[in-house]
């Protein structure tokens, strides 16, 4: 298969030398790194797009794993099933998030319902009614929405990148989602 | 009215041209025109031969970079290869950079025809001088590691432009050199008409074919001079950035592929300085 370069360990960049600093920072890293000027500035948006904020973990594990399936980016999907785990999803909830289809039979959580439509309404293209975002902000709160919703495009943002080029997913997380029956 | 502060810096300078000013950023920016060359030394940081791609600046981003350099607040611009020489258009380049600032051209001083010699009669009224890498006072030994009769072509080209009014440099680039080697040395490029003042003395860079060959110092960014230097792949932290082993670029001191505008590339080099622990300035003469 052909797929992108991704920087060596001894040939990285000085502006991406601190995304390095704890060993292999995985492959988007490793392939935005060729362009450093580019690398940071998007590592600090998608930091805090994706890592810990007001919204809890398992929210936004719920909004990428989600986002990741509707876009159909193998890399996202598995890389992020592993951390929706850590985060506390069930295995059931994981694959319901994968499927792509009906998610109410693994979430009950009226808040997480309303999410899980938004998700679909947001990733899936097109216009969103006012009837759906009504119906989200009943649940969530206005800064709420907007950090979810950012959180859907950083998502869409990186599963383009990550499936047009190829990105492999890291061996132990292919190993953790096998156990887990969710490959 | 320009309020101008002691050290003739204007107070509206931008941070770039106050921290050449006051020596945090080195003033020169280089300028890689070519990668391939006419000869193969060993000790070559960017394995530049007649056979690699040129990977060439056009002139016109020559003369932006030139351009941006002075107006951000530089002071020297740099020309390196490849050798300079085989791009056509290096003659009417160097003048029109020497415009915005004084500028040094490296060439290996092994393509000055009288045809070249013509072309280039004009920088003697520039701002331009040219340095001309000569490693050793004898020619077999200084051929061993540059190319067959580079010697002689070097040592006849040098007189050839100091007549002509051109300012020329020599370069000396060697692993060591005994006392005897080096005084013989420069007699020798006394006698081609370069006085002391333009003879430098460096290390061989363990980098790109001086790797390969084993050759050389083992430097560390903090060991490199921090100049900005432009090539057709980004912006390097200095001339010995941009380095090329087994036909792979390397890309550990690259700063930033952006090169134009220079800005761009300049600021993100002047942050990296200024987040480099004091005390940790070149210290291997390495230039």
């Amino acid at each position: 298969m052909t797929t992108i370069a991704r920087v060596e360990l001894d040939q990285v960049p000085l502006l991406a030398r601190p995304y390095f600093a704890d060993g292999d920072p995985g492959p988007i890293v490793r392939s935005l790194a060729q362009v450093p000027e580019l690398l940071t500035v998007a590592l600090p948006f998608i930091g805090a797009a994706l890592g810990p904020s007001a919204i809890s973990f398992r929210a936004k594990e719920i909004v990428i794993v989600r986002t990741s399936a509707l876009a159909g980016c193998r890399f996202c999907v598995q890389t992020h099933a592993v951390v929706a785990l850590e985060a506390g999803l069930t295995s059931d909830e994981v694959a319901a998030l994968q499927s792509c289809g009906p998610t109410d039979a693994a979430f009950h959580d009226p808040r997480e319902r309303a999410l899980l439509r938004w998700i679909d309404v947001v990733a899936g293209g097109g216009p969103v009614s006012d009837e759906e975002r009504a119906a989200v902000l009943r649940s969530w709160s206005d800064h709420e929405v907007v950090e979810l919703t950012a959180v859907v495009g950083a998502t869409l943002m990186l599963n383009r990148y990550a499936t047009a080029l190829a990105l492999p997913t890291a061996p132990e997380a292919v190993e953790r989602l096998a156990q887990e029956g969710l490959l | 009215m320009s309020t101008e502060t002691t050290d003739s810096v204007p107070a509206e300078a931008g941070p770039i041209a106050r921290a050449v000013a006051d020596g945090v950023l080195p003033g020169r920016v280089w300028m890689y025109a070519n990668y391939h060359c006419n000869i193969q030394c060993t000790y070559c940081l960017t394995e530049s031969g007649p056979k690699v791609t040129q990977r060439a600046l056009s002139p016109e981003t020559m003369l932006a970079v030139g351009e941006q350099a002075r107006a951000l607040g530089f002071t020297d611009l740099g020309v390196t290869g490849g050798e300079t020489f085989l791009m056509p258009h290096m003659p009417d380049t160097l003048a029109a950079l020497s415009a915005n600032l004084p500028v040094v051209a490296l060439t290996n001083g092994t393509l000055f025809s009288r045809r070249l010699l013509g072309k280039v009669e004009h920088l003697a009224d520039c701002d331009v001088a040219l340095q001309i890498s000569l490693d050793r006072p004898d020619a077999d030994v200084n051929d061993e590691m540059r190319a067959p009769d580079n010697f002689r072509k070097v040592t006849q080209a040098i007189p050839d432009l100091v007549e002509r009014g051109i300012t020329v440099r020599i370069a000396t680039t060697v692993e060591s050199i005994e006392d005897n080697e080096l005084d013989r040395l420069c007699a020798l490029h006394r006698d081609l008409g370069v006085p002391d003042s333009e003879h430098i003395i460096r290390p061989i860079v363990r980098r790109g074919r001086a790797d390969t060959e084993e050759l050389g110092v083992e430097a560390a960014a903090s060991d490199l001079p921090s100049e900005l230097t432009i090539t057709d792949d980004g912006a390097f932290w200095g001339p010995f950035g941009p380095t090329v082993k087994d036909g792979v670029l390397d890309t550990d001191l690259l700063v930033t592929r952006t090169t134009l505008p220079l800005e761009t590339p300049a600021t993100a080099l002047l942050g990296l300085i200024e987040g480099r622990p004091q005390g940790a300035d070149s210290t291997l003469n390495i230039r």
